[in-house]
């Protein structure tokens, strides 16, 4: 009896559901939405690494993670737009930047330190010293990009370029890790005495760090920085003079065949000489501190690297050329950007973006512990033991110059060619003011 | 029977292999009908993202068109003005046009609008590509940094080309052109330069942030495409300018891969769309499809359950009746059994009985026709009589026997329970047991142990019959010197009221069979068939023991060995009498002629039995007047004087008015003497409760048939005062 009740009242249950489920009626209301909203937009024009399915970029996960907080928090969307060369044969990514901010084609842009001085300099970036987040910026930072009185970039982190070395080959040839140039070429001797024939894996563009490193090592960490600055701008002191042990010992790693320049010179960063550096053929790569974390780049290896300083006088040292994102003085959403800017570089976005990418930021609020094989570099850095690979406080630009005159060294130009280059840039630079 | 489980075994591996048939022919249609969906959603998606292509495609080329339509108007235009350079001077680029160009023909440089020279080197026509009969150049990076291309369009005046109109056009225009999104943003679009392979424009809302791709090899690269078959036949829709469609997993979500072919393969649109935002409503037709599979499942093995359950219901109902026809059956098997072992049992016990009556009745009928021949010598007749009395005694003990049983039989025993001292027991069961053993030449030793009490309370004459049947079997199953034992033994106490006592009568004698002792108990048994057997026996004694035994409480056990003899043990409790009983043992009376002169009323309706009563009371001197039944008697004695009688002998079955009826009439009656006449029952109804009957009917005491004359004196003793 108490069975049959059951039963009854589960097909009764049934029965509603089913009558249920045939219920429901149309909606005589116009269908489409009628509350779209204008679509507030900010374009952001970036470099796009290569990518690799298999592979994560933490680099590139750790900027979106702050763009998406500004776009929650403004209501607007940010539209990538990208550039990468080919080949050395195309335009470079900088000479595509210049092209398109002189040409008011972006809001945001990430610039390299030569494209921002320069376009800085033709008042084609907005000055961003107005904006809440700058105020929590390192003086270092601040100083590095300010040109003509205008804070023109603010960097989400400190960018420090360093060697990378395959300790495991050190420790195997029984070498202790560099610390003067003298050092470095003792060092790449006893590898290539032992068949590594070219010790140093190169491309055309971070060359440059070893010449920065020696030359002014001094410079930025002999206590009289400024002074000497003043000279250079007032074209009392020379920038060949500063270069030419850089170049020199540039010429040297060429001529002993540590570095292939030929090679070198048509070679992008990473992609030529990174596949050697990870199979343990090359010991000694060069790249900035991100590529630690990455796994597109150095964040993965089989043997234990360590990140040091380039050699100098003054011992291992590291490069900190000052990227950042600039904002477009004539941009057609140039508030918007500005508003995008101020909370992709606030502290709690850098607080993220430094946690997920574990490097240095550029707000003296924010601290995160970096990878052990960074740890090397991280201490001359807090230490406060660096020289700048790019200084709007320099009459003539650094990073980018330097990089090109590197590439006639490369391609067979001597060390004095490349010397009167400089004099050549710097008489400009004299003329010009 | 056996036939059973073995059909219902192949019944259920029928049912079993019709369900899975079912579910087969089931799961078929369910995954054909799957099966066809998915292919027609399939169709559907690929038809479906073929018209967006084709619309994008269209709004491309339309865009193509009117920009080569707008320059070819500039060109006409410019072919009117006196000066067509001052024309270009004066142009200001804008969002679409970049730059315009003139070169006249039969030069090499010309003039573009932004101020410099221009020459056709740093363009690129060798693909081929036109738009609308002009040629356009392969895509480059011009001076704002973005990806454009040019169309290059004669200017003719009055038929003859007096120069070239350059118009650079840059993707971005097209990206203006373009939904904001494709497949809901799901879907990644890019405009591919067919020739360099290199991707120009990512239009708003239609690309993966995190895969920003370079060229096409790079597409193939971020997106896993390693397939050189899918690789081959890109390549040969590339050269041709056909479309191409394919699947395949990006990130491993399905999706539907696309190369598609704009303005005659110049450009190509190149993507890929997840299979799942085209067919958004084809997934919740299929969660609706299996919504129902699985209800019409359930529903299905709902059915299946409630008609198991009613199957498995109804089977309980039948097992159990199946159960209880089985058990009655067998039930009555055992009765019918029982039955028949009952009746060969009777019928047995019927043809030893006839043989063991048969046998004393010949000696009595025998010796009656020698009496009658040597009446008259008197030693002879004295010998007759004597053997005659021994047949008529064991016929008594016979007929008792067999009463005994069907009493026991019928339950109608009643224990009569009295104060008796175990040492009147003890000695009389010697006093009979002795003698017998002695004429055996057997040793019969008594011993008691452990007894607490001699007083106690119980049915002194069933003990006493227990003790002379065990007893006397040892007697007869004992060859002669054989050794008989009787001890009385007092176990541990259970309560202080009852003494606990173990009987055990052992002897050496022939023992039993373990066959016999399985049945010694039984009614109707005796070891030896009584035909073939010296030994004379009801064969009802240890039934009746052992019913005695149970009515008192108690247990009896046999343990027997062929050869070596027999122990049987008897537990019982008695019940302690606290205080001896004062009376004092009454004095055997002098043996005298107490009737002498007595005069009696007997009431006895068989006349033999009335004449032996009268020939044997006048032997001892009294007179006695038979009537034939308890309504004469009660009218004679009304008659009669008082004191002209002594006492009333009494017969119980009677015709006309039985002997109870006739002693309570007596008592009622208002004479003076009715109340104290001693009446005494005199009947064949020889039980305890006969006895207890006729007490309640008004009697004074009852003797048993046949006639035991001392017995007859003794009680008239004691009920006339004649002590």
């Amino acid at each position: 009896m108490s069975m049959n009740r059951w039963i009854s009242a589960g097909l009764a249950v049934l029965t509603v559901l089913a009558l249920t489920a045939c219920g429901g009626q149309e909606d005589l209301k116009n269908l489409i939405p009628q509350d779209k909203e204008e679509e507030r937009v900010v374009n952001l024009f970036s470099p796009m690494e290569k990518t690799d399915p298999n592979a994560e970029n933490v680099a590139r996960t750790a900027s979106d993670l702050t763009v998406s907080i500004a776009e929650e928090a403004l209501g607007v969307t940010m539209v990538y737009r990208t550039y990468t060369a080919e080949n050395y044969q195309d335009k470079t990514y900088d000479e595509v930047c210049l092209d398109r901010a002189r040409n008011n084609m972006d809001d945001l842009y990430l610039l390299n330190p030569d494209t921002v001085l320069a376009l800085g300099a033709e008042g084609e970036l907005m000055d961003l010293s107005g904006l809440d987040s700058a105020k929590n910026l390192r003086e270092i930072v601040r100083t590095a990009n300010t040109v003509d009185g205008k804070l023109v970039a603010i960097p989400q982190e400190v960018v420090a370029y360093g060697l990378f070395v395959n300790v495991d080959l050190f420790k195997q040839y029984g070498l202790d890790l560099p610390e003067t140039p003298e050092d470095f070429l003792a060092c790449c001797q006893v590898f290539q005495d032992n068949g590594i024939e070219t010790p140093i894996g190169a491309n055309r563009w971070w060359l440059e760090t070893f010449v920065f490193a020696q030359a002014y090592a001094d410079l930025y960490n002999g206590g009289n920085t400024q002074a000497e600055i003043d000279a250079l701008n007032r074209g009392e002191a020379r920038y060949s003079d500063y270069m030419r042990s850089g170049f020199e010992f540039l010429q040297t790693l060429i001529d002993r065949g540590y570095i292939d320049a030929e090679r070198a010179a048509v070679s992008e960063a990473i992609e030529a000489e990174g596949p050697d550096f990870l199979a343990g053929k090359t010991p000694i790569v060069m790249a900035y501190w991100g590529a630690a974390n990455t796994e597109t780049a150095y964040g993965r290896t089989d043997f234990e690297m360590q990140v040091i300083g380039f050699p100098s006088s003054r011992g291992q040292m590291p490069v900190v050329p000052i990227t950042g994102l600039a904002v477009g003085a004539k941009a057609e959403h140039r508030e918007d950007a500005a508003k995008v800017l101020d909370i992709m570089v606030s502290d709690k976005a850098l607080q993220i973006y430094s946690e997920t990418n574990r490097v240095i930021s550029p707000s003296k609020n924010v601290k995160v512990d970096c990878v052990p094989a960074l740890r090397p570099l991280n201490n001359r850095i807090e230490e406060g033991i660096y020289v700048l690979g790019s200084n709007a406080g320099m009459n003539v630009e650094q990073w980018g110059n330097t990089c090109l005159i590197v590439r006639e060294l490369l391609n067979g130009a001597t060390v004095d060619q490349c010397m009167a280059a400089f004099d050549k840039l710097q008489d400009d630079a004299l003329n010009q003011s | 029977m056996k036939e059973m489980p073995k059909k219902m075994k192949r019944s259920g591996l029928f049912l079993l292999a019709s369900i899975l048939l079912i579910f087969g022919i089931f799961g078929t249609i369910v995954f054909s009908v799957s099966q066809k969906i998915s292919k027609e959603m399939s169709n559907s998606a690929i038809q479906n993202l073929s018209e967006s292509l084709d619309l994008l495609e269209s709004t491309i080329e339309a865009i193509l068109r009117s920009e080569g339509e707008f320059q070819r108007l500039i060109a006409q235009e410019m072919a009117q003005a006196e000066d067509p350079e001052a024309y270009i001077r004066v142009y200001e680029s804008n969002k679409t046009v970049a730059k315009l160009s003139l070169i006249l023909s039969g030069e090499t440089e010309g003039l573009s609008n932004t101020g410099e020279r221009f020459t056709e080197d740093s363009l690129d026509f060798s693909a081929g590509g036109t738009v609308i009969g002009m040629q356009v150049s392969q895509s480059y990076l011009n001076y704002m940094g973005t990806w454009s291309y040019t169309i290059k369009c004669p200017i003719k005046r009055d038929g003859q080309e007096i120069g070239s109109l350059y118009a650079e056009y840059v993707y971005d225009a097209i990206d203006q052109s373009l939904p904001a999104g494709f497949y809901n943003k799901q879907a990644t679009l890019y405009i591919m330069d067919a020739h360099s392979r290199r991707f120009v424009l990512k239009p708003k809302g239609m690309g993966q942030r995190n895969a920003g791709h370079l060229n096409l090899a790079d597409f193939y690269r971020a997106n896993n495409i390693q397939d050189p078959e899918i690789q081959a036949e890109v390549e040969r829709c590339l050269s041709t300018g056909e479309n191409v469609l394919f699947y395949h997993d990006i990130r491993a979500v399905r999706a539907l891969n696309y190369m598609w072919s704009v303005n005659g393969g110049t450009i190509y649109l190149v993507g890929y769309v997840p299979v799942e935002a085209i067919q958004q409503e084809g997934r919740t037709v299929n969660q609706n499809i299996m919504v129902v599979v699985v209800s019409m499942l359930v529903a299905f093995f709902l059915c299946i359950a409630l008609y198991y359950l009613n199957w498995w219901q109804q089977d309980k109902v039948r097992r159990e009746r199946e159960e209880e026809r089985k058990l009655h059956s067998q039930q009555l098997a055992q009765a019918l059994q029982a039955a028949q072992i009952a009746s060969e049992s009777k019928t047995t016990f019927l043809s030893n009985m006839s043989h063991d009556i048969r046998t004393p009745m010949n000696a009595v009928l025998g010796f009656t026709t020698l009496l009658d021949r040597d009446a008259e010598n008197p030693v002879k007749v004295r010998e007759y009589t004597k053997k005659i009395t021994a047949s008529g005694q064991h016929l008594l003990s016979l007929i008792n026997d067999i009463l005994d049983v069907s009493k026991i039989e019928s339950g109608k025993v009643v224990l009569n329970l009295e104060e008796f001292a175990l040492s009147d027991v003890i000695s009389s069961v010697d006093a009979i047991i002795q003698p017998m053993a002695k004429a055996k030449h057997q040793q019969f030793y008594l011993e008691v142990t452990g007894i607490r009490h001699e007083y106690l309370v119980g049915d002194e004459t069933r003990i006493n019959q227990i003790l002379i049947n065990l007893l006397s079997n040892a007697v007869k199953y004992t060859p002669e010197g054989g050794q008989i034992w009787l001890r009385f033994i007092g176990l541990k106490q259970r309560s202080s009221q009852y003494e606990h006592i173990r009987i055990e009568v052992e002897d050496n004698g022939y023992g039993m069979t373990p066959e016999y002792l399985e049945i010694i108990f039984d009614a109707f048994t005796r070891a030896e068939n009584s035909t073939t057997n010296k030994v004379q026996g009801t064969g009802l004694g240890m039934a009746i023991t052992k019913s005695i035994v149970e009515l008192m409480g108690g247990t009896i056990e046999v343990s027997s060995q062929v050869d070596q003899g027999t122990l049987f043990q008897v537990d019982l409790e008695l019940r302690v009498l606290e205080q001896a009983p004062g009376r004092a043992p009454e004095p055997e009376p002098e043996e005298t002629n107490i009737l002498q002169g007595m005069r009696f009323l007997a009431a006895e309706d068989n006349e033999i039995n009335a004449e032996i009563l009268s020939e044997l009371l006048s032997l001892e001197g009294a007179s006695c007047e038979v009537v034939a039944n308890g309504q004469l008697a009660v009218e004679r004695f009304q008659e009669a004087a008082p004191g002209e009688f002594d006492a009333i002998l009494m017969d119980v079955q009677m015709p006309v008015m039985n002997g109870h009826e006739a002693s309570r009439a007596i008592r009622a009656m208002g004479r003076e003497d009715a109340g104290r006449i001693p009446i005494i029952a005199m009947t064949a109804n020889a039980f305890a409760e006969d006895e207890k009957a006729a007490l309640d009917a008004g009697m004074d005491a009852h003797v048993a048939k046949p006639l035991n004359m001392e017995l007859l004196k003794k009680v008239i003793r004691q009920h006339t005062g004649q002590k």
